[in-house]
């Protein structure tokens, strides 16, 4: 899971329209996967790094909890519906964002096409 | 070059004791069919539909915008108002406009908060319509977030809405069509979105008229997109049972606007709905 999220590290370093709009974006997201801890710690709509947990010390901004299975369908071509969006995967029950909502809310396209950077086409939208 | 066959103009009717200067397009001849957006949008999403040469053969399609909404001015006075739609002002809008444009009993064809108020009407002047196509609608859904946050001092309350509506179009829509319709939702004005959503997510009111609408004198058919995470399926399908004779179908591969997001995979559906409007002008003729 971690080299998925390096691999979005690495997509996003090449997606210069994304840090553009992610450029005031500088927090550290949790991303909780089957119960395992990844921060994401962005810094002016870049990733500048991506840390496995546990860690009680990390502060984060918010959090998306879910599991692999449904982030597997999440980033198919053509997800489930349900699968095929990060507020659908809490609608479907597969999925909770805790922390500070409105802090996502603001960036929210960006956030979106991030995680959806590892989905398996260039062609099918975040 | 290609120059469309929409046109566009502008009327002025009266609703709630004040002038609203109302911009509508219309193309084609034959049965009106009055076409409603979305929240946050305007008659944009209509164009396709417009432009189908096989629609418009038979049918004049008509949609306008809103008050606030696309080329609609807000009313005189607005800097000081708090935009909130209400059923009644809803209503009474799109009646104004059936008159305003002497349409004769026209099909009514909404979607999203446009199809809930089909339905409104559907049940309270059914008089005025002969039949109703209500897509992406339901009796009442409760906001999964919050309306506050489309409308602040700190943010782009249009890009935060289309960046959240954007949860409900299907990945089989066309990259295009899909960045399309956002643009709609992003060039909304300030607190548009906000205020067509408290009309969406808390008024109630429709839930205790569905058993008022007669499918017998006006047909009534949804229309609900899988991919759907506001209107879901479910909740078309729950809203449909609460109306005797209503008809349902579901697009697997379409969202919450599909006419819009996705017109070639919403058109069959489109006309499924106008055939069976059909079928109720023919019903209600034999029982005169």
């Amino acid at each position: 899971m971690i080299d998925i999220f390096r691999g979005i590290q690495r997509d996003l370093d090449g997606a210069a329209h994304l840090q553009r709009l992610g450029r005031l974006f500088s927090e550290t997201v949790l991303i909780e996967v089957d119960g395992r801890e990844f921060y994401l710690t962005f810094d002016m709509g870049r990733i500048k790094a991506v840390v496995e947990g546990p860690s009680r010390k990390t502060p984060w901004r918010f959090a998306l909890r879910t599991d692999s299975e449904a982030l597997t369908k999440f980033w198919e071509p053509r997800p489930a519906p349900g699968f095929h969006d990060i507020f659908g995967l809490v609608k479907i029950g597969r999925g909770r964002i805790d922390g500070d909502i409105l802090t996502l809310v603001k960036n929210l396209r960006f956030f979106k096409e991030v995680l959806a950077l590892a989905r398996r086409s260039e062609e099918v939208p975040a | 070059m290609s120059i469309e066959p929409i046109t566009g103009r502008y009327l002025t009717v009266t609703v709630a004791g004040a002038p609203r200067r109302i911009y509508f397009e219309e193309a084609g001849e034959g049965r009106p069919v009055l076409c409603l957006h979305t929240a946050g949008a305007d008659t944009r999403q209509w164009r396709h539909l417009m432009n189908d040469a096989g629609v418009t053969a038979t049918h004049r399609l008509i949609a306008f915008d809103m008050p606030w909404h696309g080329k609609s001015l807000p009313p005189e006075g607005f800097q000081t108002e708090e935009y909130l739609l209400t059923t009644e002002a809803y209503i009474e809008t799109v009646l104004a406009v059936v008159n305003g444009l002497g349409l004769q009993r026209p099909i009514l064809a909404g979607c999203s908060m446009g199809g809930r108020i089909a339905l409104q009407l559907a049940a309270q002047h059914a008089d005025m319509f002969s039949g109703f196509i209500a897509i992406e609608a339901s009796d009442f859904q409760p906001a999964w977030y919050d309306i506050d946050w489309f409308h602040r001092p700190d943010a782009h309350g249009g890009e935060m809405g289309a960046a959240l509506v954007s949860a409900n179009i299907s990945p089989f829509a066309p990259l295009a069509e899909r960045w399309n319709t956002l643009w709609m939702f992003m060039q909304s004005g300030p607190g548009v979105f906000r205020g067509d959503l408290s009309f969406y997510t808390r008024d109630e009111s429709l839930i205790g008229r569905l058993a008022m609408i007669d499918t017998a004198r006006t047909p009534v058919h949804l229309i609900v997109g899988a991919y759907d995470l506001t209107c879901t399926p479910e909740d078309a399908a729950r809203t449909a049972r609460a109306i005797a004779g209503a008809t349902l179908a579901v697009m697997d591969e379409l969202g919450h606007f599909p006419m819009s997001e996705h017109p070639e995979g919403f058109r069959p559906f489109f006309l499924e709905g106008l055939a069976k409007m059909a079928q109720g002008t023919d019903r209600q003729g034999q029982a005169a």
